[in-house]
């Protein structure tokens, strides 16, 4: 970031601590003026973004951050979703209750990623499609427990009476507030020392041994992770949407919000958060035309997001600072997300020995300059 | 023990389908190194083709026989215009792209023939025969005879002609091969095509039995790359093994085994992962991968 600033403009305005504070400030300003004075059908649709960014945020640790496809992120939302519906409904407290839906599914999620991780390559994304698949039949048969088909309802999030506010308002308080703490959290984790351990894992487990970094255990600690904060965004989908029921975990979910992580930004906070709004906001805008071409909608832009935009919509600024300053030498197509650096890293291992250059799929030799990364830093 | 022969019989039956779909998976990993998560979309896409070629008054056997053909067309399309792009990358962005190319064409089959349940009609009478006292619907036999046939055939492609000797080139190392002339973008779309060949008459054969949704193939999808992770992504045989093995078991649970019953035995495959992974993680019949650091 440092050689940014004297190539642009506007970075260095930005990268100023009061800036930076003043920024925070507002935000913080905004979080608590804001549910007072919008509609309530906004209230609500900004409470349900704020459910699934913390979703997209939590498949963005495994899968931006550790380069882990999981296409079961959805699995663990719902079962914090029902953890929290059966734990109010047998009147436990409310503080337990979201303390457990945060821990059952980061059990569930420790215990599968300790057998997927085993395989290495793609096996987590092999294993992790079949949690939706199995996860609505499950639902469905463990009727004490979940309610069977007809799902299960847990009405806990009304406002009390001494604050005089709204349900909505209340609601999306305690969304600002969990999904607000739940991001500051993840991205303190992703920039410090499990963050670069993560970096490195995804770019290439043979380095990471090399570093003393265990590939297996940083995949098993990003799943995990994972599966707990999608249990958060399931408490949250409790308070907000108060129902839940076996179509919350369906397959079809599950790849929407993996659409919604890579099209908002792989391994970005803020991605993350567009994610939730183009999850949330998506099928609203193609319900007014016709419903049923939401998912080929989503489909095509996912595709075109990762031929023309790898990094998602939060790369969109510093592309367009790019284009503007040396006209247009991006790299589409390139990885998603920011693993370009590792893929400088992999050219140099690729390339150790003789066999292995002639006999690595990789066969077409990387130009010695993407051994220094990309474009942005140049030497001054 | 009637039975228990006629749930073995339909359990290699629908193994069979879950075999197309994972040497189809197979095909494509060998090939370019990636897991296609789209293959089972591109199944139900063929489906719907043949389907709706049927509905135009082309005779069925026609209409699969055309389906098969264009997929093979789409499959070597998709690899040249999409896949081809992202081929030597990062492995985990072109996953990423199949997924994209499943939840488009799953998207594309609801927009044109909505998410309403189409009866497929069967290519086999609905009939059923005695064998050694247990009974046999000509349906499960037929579908377990053509998927094995489509084996053999694919297997003699490989084993015997010229230009399986080159896919198995490209597949081994692209680099020599291209150096020996072979063409390897050409047999890249060749492999896509057969892929999509083998998924095509997958899903035709099963969707009598599912009735056809856009997401009919979600579940076999999921079937086929628990019998990849089990038979080994190395190991074709290996893997239609497996398949028969998930088919056949997940069967027999779902009626011997009281709590799994019929909705829950998608699990099957799953336990028995586990316990593979606990014990073999290299699957079934799979090599080890020594990679050197």
């Amino acid at each position: 970031m440092a050689a940014n600033t004297d190539l642009s403009h506007r970075s260095p305005l930005l990268e100023r601590p009061w800036v930076r504070w003043a920024v925070i400030g507002l935000v913080i300003v905004l979080m608590i003026v804001l549910p007072l004075m919008l509609p309530e059908f906004a209230n609500q649709t900004i409470a349900r973004i704020g459910v699934f960014a913390v979703a997209v945020l939590g498949l963005n640790v495994v899968m931006g951050y550790t380069g882990q496809v999981s296409l079961g992120q959805i699995f663990f939302v719902g079962v914090g979703a029902y953890v929290t519906a059966f734990g109010v409904n047998a009147d436990w407290n409310i503080l337990l209750v979201f303390v457990l839906a945060c821990i059952v599914p980061a059990v569930i999620g420790l215990v599968i990623a300790l057998a997927a991780a085993r395989l290495g390559g793609l096996a987590i994304a092999m294993v992790t499609i079949a949690l939706p698949i199995i996860g609505v039949p499950l639902a469905k048969r463990l009727s004490d427990f979940t309610g069977g088909s007809q799902g299960t309802s847990a009405r806990f999030s009304s406002a009390p009476e001494w604050t005089g506010l709204y349900d909505d308002q209340w609601q999306l308080y305690i969304v600002f507030l969990i999904g607000g703490i739940t991001f500051m959290l993840t991205r303190n984790l992703v920039r410090g020392k499990y963050g670069r351990a993560f970096a490195i894992v995804k770019g290439t487990e043979a380095v990471a041994g090399s570093l003393g970094v265990s590939p297996y255990r940083f995949k098993v600690l990003a799943f995990t992770i994972a599966s707990l904060i999608g249990g958060v965004s399931g408490f949250l989908y409790m308070v907000v949407i108060q129902y839940t029921s076996p179509e919350t975990l369906h397959f079809g979910h599950s790849i929407e919000l993996l659409a919604s992580m890579v099209i908002g930004g792989a391994g970005s906070i803020l991605g993350s958060l567009l994610g939730g709004i183009w999850y949330v906001l998506l099928p609203q805008v193609t319900n007014l035309i016709d419903p049923n071409i939401t998912a080929m909608l989503q489909g095509a832009i996912l595709l075109v997001v990762l031929f023309i935009l790898p990094g998602g919509l939060v790369s969109l600024p510093s592309l367009w600072r790019r284009r503007g300053r040396d006209g247009g030498s991006g790299r589409p197509g390139g990885p998603v997300g920011g693993a370009m650096q590792a893929d400088a890293a992999a050219s140099v291992v690729g390339t150790s020995t003789v066999g292995d250059a002639l006999g690595a799929p990789s066969t077409q030799p990387p130009p010695p300059t993407t051994q220094s990364p990309p474009p942005p830093t140049t030497q001054s | 023990m009637g039975t228990f022969i006629q749930l073995v019989i339909d359990g290699l039956s629908t193994g069979s389908i879950y075999a197309a779909l994972a040497l189809a998976i197979v095909l494509v990993n060998q090939a370019t190194g990636l897991i296609n998560f789209a293959q089972g979309g591109m199944a139900v896409l063929s489906a719907y083709i043949a389907w709706a070629l049927n509905g135009l008054g082309i005779p069925l056997l026609l209409a699969i026989v055309a389906a098969v053909v264009i997929s093979f067309f789409l499959g070597a399309v998709i690899e040249r215009y999409l896949i081809r792009r992202f081929e030597r990358g990062d492995p985990d962005t072109a996953v990423v792209v199949t997924i994209g190319l499943l939840t488009l064409i799953t998207g594309f089959c609801a927009w044109i023939w909505t998410y309403n349940n189409r009866l497929f009609p069967s290519l086999f009478p609905l009939e059923t025969i005695q064998i050694a006292g247990a009974v046999v619907s000509v349906r499960s036999l037929g579908t377990f005879i053509v998927i094995v046939a489509c084996m053999l055939l694919l297997q003699a492609l490989f084993l015997g002609t010229k230009l399986g000797l080159a896919l198995r080139a490209v597949a081994i190392n692209p680099a020599s091969a291209a150096f020996s002339g072979v063409n390897v973008g050409r047999n890249l779309m060749i492999g896509w095509g057969l892929a999509a060949v083998l998924g095509a008459v997958a899903g035709v054969l099963v969707a009598p039995q599912l009735t056809l949704t856009p997401g009919m193939m979600d579940s076999a999808l999921v079937y086929a790359l628990a019998a990849c992770i089990l038979g080994g992504l190395s190991s074709p045989i290996g893997v239609v093994v497996a398949a028969w093995l998930i088919g056949v078991l997940e069967n027999l649970a779902a009626v011997y085994v009281p709590f799994i019953g019929h909705d829950l035995k998608i699990a099957v495959p799953f336990i028995l992962i586990f316990v593979v992974l606990i014990v073999r993680p290299q699957g079934l019949f799979g090599r080890k991968a020594v990679v050197r650091v």
